[in-house]
């Protein structure tokens, strides 16, 4: 019996055969199923670069936009679950109010599906420091730390403002704020990076950190992973 | 000052605004002994840091360990208006009235009460002259609900009832700058920002979710209420807590059981069905002749449905029938945007049969309406529940009686107290 971190609600989990005889501990399940229910997982038919909403094009309409700047250098980003109602409550008591403990509920949400990724290194998407000695923990790394292993080699500029305060034209105005740490050694060419994050909204945010990175390390191979679109 | 003086009564986080040099406030550790001093939850979540978080009203600002909540114990003096304001004109019927004087009379004692009134007593009305006798004796009162509609519905009648008073109205749907207001109107979860503040707080809907079964919101209650204050409950179905507190002779009981029209309340028929309720999309026949007896009577009807995504089933099945082509049918939900303008409706008849979770359960009136319950013996149905739904029909003066309709595949326990409590109240 257990307690669900978002409803309070007391249930049991679900223990497999194998589990039950296996001597590996599964990290418990924190969430009961009829919260787990309220999100939902991105349909099969999606933009095949972003995993957006497709309507008639090719391509969802971000990532049209994306190509008139970018041309053939999109970026590849693979989300799991649809930004609904659920998903953004869940994102706001975490963000907004500095739960922390429900990364462990982002975690659980997100593990089966992260552990198809391979990747050489993992890079998270940072915080800006405001907001990190705000809510005294990253929320990003916070999610992703215990799942793979981090290479945190991107850092962010102080002073500019939270994109989930703003409209959807005034982030996809804002100006390049991540910059590559310069006290890394990794030899990052032609390596696999995989960039991590929280949700991808106008995907601003991830060209960003893509193009900071794409500078320094020009051969290597950077795709994306978000829990929601 | 004048500032701080607006703040009077109230807590807050030292994080938040930090007053804390100026008089009159005192700075306490917000957690303390492993407990959040705001809502005395057990303190058991912890940042990377180590230290240790409150998550139960974390909704009202993150308390971490090592804050401090600043508490503003100004006392202050409010102009005392000819009978605390009070300008409403109506009258009370006799057992109202009675009602009425023994709740000032258990204020002026001391003591905390508890009105255990039918749905429908004119409960509201009840309160006017207790809060009138408050507010001529310059004291400060609070009238605090679970629910935001519940708010929303008590503001504008205490605003004509006590119009020469201004009425501080809070909840967390919408922003509001605190002010010093000698009447409150606000949600249960509002009263954690209080702190020692009200002379009199009653509490309308006692029995309702969430204050009912929380622990946090019983302690907001408890310290929003200044050190000789009073508490009134105000209940249709009380809970067991507030019944052993007047067992224990901490509450008096006052029991009103007819409703302000003197009629008795309506005893809901009950139905068993054996097939199911809805299947493949087709609406059970037994259910649809209950439904079309409703509306050849001519009444407007609530289907009250245990959860929100069988709305807009029920609501396309429905309007699927052949039988229902003439009527206009919809649905609502507590998120819905249109909720608001889809109730409004209803009650101006413009939609027959309106689908409805408990969101409509309690506070609302809607002339001549029928209920029926589909699965009522899903266990979203407290007793509390089924009496609050059999509570909405026959309330007017004109129309005193009317159909409620419990459909259930299982007899339960909370359909077995529900009418219990009813034919209760009726002897």
């Amino acid at each position: 019996m257990k307690k669900c971190l978002l409803c309070g609600q007391v249930f049991v989990a679900k223990v497999t055969f194998v589990e039950l005889f296996s001597w590996n501990k599964q990290e418990a399940q924190c969430i009961c199923c009829n919260c787990q229910s309220k999100y939902m997982r991105i349909p099969d038919k999606h933009c095949p670069i972003c995993f957006g909403k497709l309507s008639q094009d090719k391509f969802c309409s971000d990532c049209i936009k994306w190509q008139k700047i970018y041309g053939q250098k999109l970026l590849k980003n693979h989300s799991i679950y649809l930004y609904n109602r659920a998903f953004h409550d869940l994102m706001v008591n975490y963000k907004r109010y500095g739960d922390y403990a429900l990364h462990k509920v982002l975690q659980e949400l997100c593990l089966e599906d992260l552990a198809k990724f391979k990747a050489d290194l993992y890079v998270p998407v940072p915080t800006s420091p405001e907001h990190l000695a705000q809510r005294q923990f990253d929320t990003v790394s916070s999610i992703y730390g215990s799942l793979v292993s981090l290479t945190p080699v991107l850092g962010k500029k102080a002073g500019l403002g939270a994109q989930g305060e703003k409209n959807r034209a005034e982030r996809l105005r804002s100006a390049q704020s991540f910059f590559v740490k310069k006290n890394f050694t990794i030899n990052f060419q032609k390596c696999k990076i995989l960039l991590l994050d929280d949700i991808y909204t106008t995907g601003r945010t991830l060209y960003h950190a893509r193009d900071a990175l794409a500078e320094v390390f020009p051969n290597a191979k950077i795709s994306s992973f978000t829990l929601c679109r | 000052m004048e500032s701080i003086s607006n703040l009077a009564g109230r807590q807050w986080l030292s994080s938040q605004m930090d007053f804390s040099t100026k008089d009159g406030l005192t700075k306490i550790e917000a957690i303390k002994d492993g407990r959040c001093l705001r809502c005395n939850a057990k303190v058991y979540a912890k940042l990377p840091s180590g230290k240790k978080y409150c998550r139960a009203c974390i909704g009202l600002g993150r308390i971490v360990e090592g804050d401090y909540l600043i508490r503003n114990k100004q006392k202050i003096n409010f102009s005392i208006k000819a009978n605390g304001g009070l300008t409403w004109k109506g009258e009370l019927t006799s057992l109202q009235a009675e009602i009425a004087r023994k709740l000032t009379k258990n204020y002026v004692d001391g003591r905390d009460s508890l009105v255990h009134a039918v749905t429908g007593a004119g409960k509201t009305e009840m309160l006017f002259p207790l809060i009138a006798h408050c507010l001529a004796e310059g004291k400060r009162c609070c009238i605090a609900t679970p629910r935001i509609d519940v708010v929303n519905e008590l503001y504008p009648r205490f605003q004509k009832a006590f119009s020469e008073i201004k009425i501080g109205k809070y909840h967390g749907r919408e922003y509001q700058e605190p002010g010093l207001e000698q009447l409150t109107i606000c949600t249960t979860h509002q009263l954690l920002k209080f702190f020692h503040a009200f002379d009199l707080l009653v509490i309308d809907e006692a029995d309702s979710f969430p204050y009912a079964h929380n622990s946090e919101l019983h302690f907001a209650a408890k310290n929003a209420v200044s050190a000789n204050g009073q508490r009134v409950y105000l209940t249709a179905t009380p809970t067991k807590d507030l019944l052993v507190s007047v067992e224990e002779g901490k509450l008096r009981k006052l029991k009103l059981k007819r409703r302000f029209h003197g009629n008795l309340l309506p005893v809901p028929k009950e139905k068993l069905f054996l097939r199911p309720f809805l299947h493949q999309n087709k609406i059970n026949v037994r259910l649809i002749k209950e439904i079309v007896k409703v509306i050849q009577a001519g009444h407007p009807l609530l289907l009250f449905v245990p959860r929100v995504d069988q709305i807009k089933l029920y609501v396309d099945a429905l309007k699927k029938e052949p039988k229902f082509s003439q009527i206009r049918i919809s649905g609502v939900y507590a998120n819905d945007i249109n909720r608001i303008e889809k109730v409004e409706k209803f009650r101006a008849g413009k939609i027959q049969l309106l689908v409805t979770t408990t969101i409509l359960e309690r506070g609302v009136t809607f002339n001549h309406v029928w209920v029926i319950v589909v699965q009522a013996d899903d266990k979203i149905y407290s007793a509390s529940s089924l009496v609050q739904i059999a509570g909405r029909v026959g309330r007017a003066k004109t129309d005193p009686s009317g159909l409620v309709l419990f459909c259930y595949h299982k007899y339960t326990k909370s359909i077995r107290d529900a009418m219990k409590q009813i034919r209760e109240m009726n002897k």
